[in-house]
């Protein structure tokens, strides 16, 4: 049974329709003692990627795949990395995605195909000031 | 933000499925926004405000 539901998924897939450029999501996951976020990561991402071609899950295993892990700087699981046509975003999920983290996971798939990022011209100048390496983490619950 | 500028990533985290990062950097309730590890930002602001908050120097 899928995670999303049918009137979920059309609206989703309308959404989607937007989409001009190749999105990338790659998974990384343990497949052994690994969280239980880890399968419930991949299924949300596979639905959603059933819903328009241009959107492909790439699966990354957590424990062998370090040369991507320390490229994409990856250090827990489940973790999720938005690529644009093959090139990183910076955008990045921890923990499975579903409840209130969908629809973030959802713009960002929306924002990667799209390339807009409809930010106010004010915010566009003062990112243009940052010159140094950034880390922004935003905590939030599912529920 | 981060798809706007190459030097930020943003990484959103499920706080329960990581209770260790919750921890540490004290979330008690959520949104919370942490930057560079010493900005703190708490629930949602406009996206003015959040942005002035999220830069200001101290973060850089």
């Amino acid at each position: 049974m899928g995670l999303l539901s049918e009137s979920d998924t059309q609206v989703l897939r309308q959404h989607l329709s937007a989409i001009e450029t190749p999105v990338t999501l790659l998974l990384f996951t343990q497949t052994f003692g690994g969280s239980e976020g880890g399968p419930i990561a991949k299924q949300v991402l596979d639905e959603v990627a059933s819903l328009n071609d241009k959107i492909s899950v790439v699966e990354k295993n957590f424990v062998l795949d370090t040369e991507d892990r320390t490229k994409y700087g990856v250090e827990r699981e489940p973790a999720i990395v938005v690529l644009r046509d093959g090139e990183d975003t910076r955008m990045r999920f921890l923990g499975a995605p579903t409840g209130y983290e969908f629809v973030p996971l959802v713009e960002s798939i929306l924002l990667a195909g799209t390339g807009n990022a409809e930010l106010e011209p004010a915010t566009v100048k003062m990112l243009e000031g940052v010159t140094s390496p950034t880390e922004i983490k935003v905590f939030s619950t599912p529920t | 933000m981060a798809f706007s500028s190459p030097h930020i990533t943003a990484t959103a985290v499920e706080a329960t499925s990581f209770m260790d990062l919750s921890r540490k950097y004290h979330v008690t309730g959520v949104p919370k926004t942490i930057v560079n590890d010493n900005i703190e930002i708490l629930g949602a602001l406009p996206e003015q405000q959040f942005v002035e908050a999220a830069l200001q120097p101290a973060g850089q």
